[in-house]
């Protein structure tokens, strides 16, 4: 046993940080080499050792925090700062597809027609799927919420429940969104306005699926007995990228859907 | 990998069903509480769990807490707790200073500060394991 007369978690050597790297690097070369030689193989070489780092990384952090006791009070405030400060980064990444929406829409120029919508775009009706897709995001708010609090009180067929019935509305949130991708009357291709409105809520909707993913990987370990009433960082930080997939979401509606039709 | 995680999460829960049929109450699983959701009374373990015991009897072997405040003086002097037979001691002498004046902490009787002068004495503890 260690002997230390601090609570910080002095971690072990890990190679999955250089597994990551060499992942990172044969999917950004794999781009290159699929882009001019029509090959995927080294990307996607890169993006099952991605998969492999990712779920042997947070393996390995379950078994520090739950099973080995490292994650003592001042270590959970380190890994609240970092969820804080990584869901801070997402919202900048975001801001600058909204920046780029608006800097096209607020002055639409001449080859656009002069007009936002473009000439010959015709929008999504705000009011259709979109609006349903906003009623789902936003219940799945309130039950992701409702897990936590069972959570919190010992509940836990509650919270198994609960949090099982926000990932199928995640799910839901996709399937919703994939119908309206396939029924579109216009493509990515189809100037600014494809180009915007499939960039943002393609992004949005990839954040979905990692939301939803993290989400059940949650529900998997609270079946599992992970979560103790007071301690169950792993959920509280699934919950708080969820509610920021919500809110992006909202942002999407109000401005692309509403204001943008 | 995930298939086998959900499979084996699966199992575990509907193994708890077909024994709670069986069984008036589920076995080992969930005595945590009656409604299914341990606390870290029962499942903390390793250096949480000391750390979370200690601090349920008042003590701080691990540093965790803000270190309580002294006078300073003779007669209250800064008590700095220690494992061994010395210590880093770092004195902010006064508010918002921005040097701050760093010695060596002795075991034995209090030490004064070089700059300010504010008395500390370092009191042992055993390294907690």
């Amino acid at each position: 046993m260690a002997h230390q007369a601090h609570a910080y978690h002095m971690v072990d050597p890990s190679p999955w940080p250089l597994t990551g790297a060499v992942a990172a690097l044969l999917m950004t070369s794999g781009l290159a080499i699929w882009f001019h030689f029509h090959s995927t193989t080294l990307m996607g070489l890169g993006m099952a050792l991605l998969l492999l780092t990712m779920y042997q990384w947070w393996r390995d952090i379950i078994r520090e925090g739950t099973f080995q006791g490292h994650h003592t009070p001042p270590v959970q405030k380190g890994l609240r700062y970092g969820m804080i400060l990584f869901i801070t980064s997402e919202v900048f990444f975001f801001l600058g597809f909204f920046w780029a929406f608006y800097h096209s829409s607020l002055a639409p120029t001449p080859e656009l027609g002069g007009c936002w919508p473009p000439t010959g775009i015709t929008p999504l009706d705000p009011f259709e799927v979109p609006l349903l897709n906003t009623a789902v995001l936003l219940a799945s708010g309130v039950t992701v919420t409702w897990a936590h609090h069972s959570i919190m009180e010992g509940e836990r067929k509650q919270a198994i429940q609960s949090l099982a019935l926000t990932i199928l509305l995640g799910f839901y949130f996709t399937f919703l969104q994939a119908m309206e991708y396939y029924e579109a009357p216009f493509t990515i291709a189809d100037g600014v306005y494809g180009a915007t409105f499939f960039v943002a809520t393609g992004f949005h909707g990839l954040h979905v699926i990692i939301g939803s993913t993290f989400l059940a990987i949650c529900l998997l370990r609270q079946i599992q007995y992970h979560f103790t009433s007071e301690h169950h960082f792993g959920f509280e930080a699934a919950a708080w990228y969820w509610h920021f997939v919500d809110v992006v979401w909202l942002f999407l509606y109000i401005s692309i859907y509403w204001w943008g039709s | 990998m995930a298939g086998r995680l959900l499979l084996r999460a699966c199992t575990t829960t509907t193994t708890l069903q077909l024994r709670s049929s069986v069984v008036a109450r589920p076995l080992h699983r969930a005595i945590a509480t009656a409604k299914g959701v341990p606390t870290d009374e029962e499942q903390a373990t390793g250096l949480e769990r000391r750390a979370l015991q200690a601090l349920k009897h008042g003590k701080d072997p691990y540093s965790m807490l803000k270190p309580k405040e002294y006078a300073g003086t003779k007669e209250d002097p800064h008590i700095v707790p220690g494992i061994g037979p010395k210590r880093l001691v770092g004195c902010l002498c006064e508010e918002d200073n921005t040097a701050i004046v760093w010695f060596w902490l002795h075991e034995g009787d209090a030490q004064r500060c070089p700059s300010c002068g504010s008395h500390y004495q370092l009191v042992h503890h055993e390294l907690p394991h």
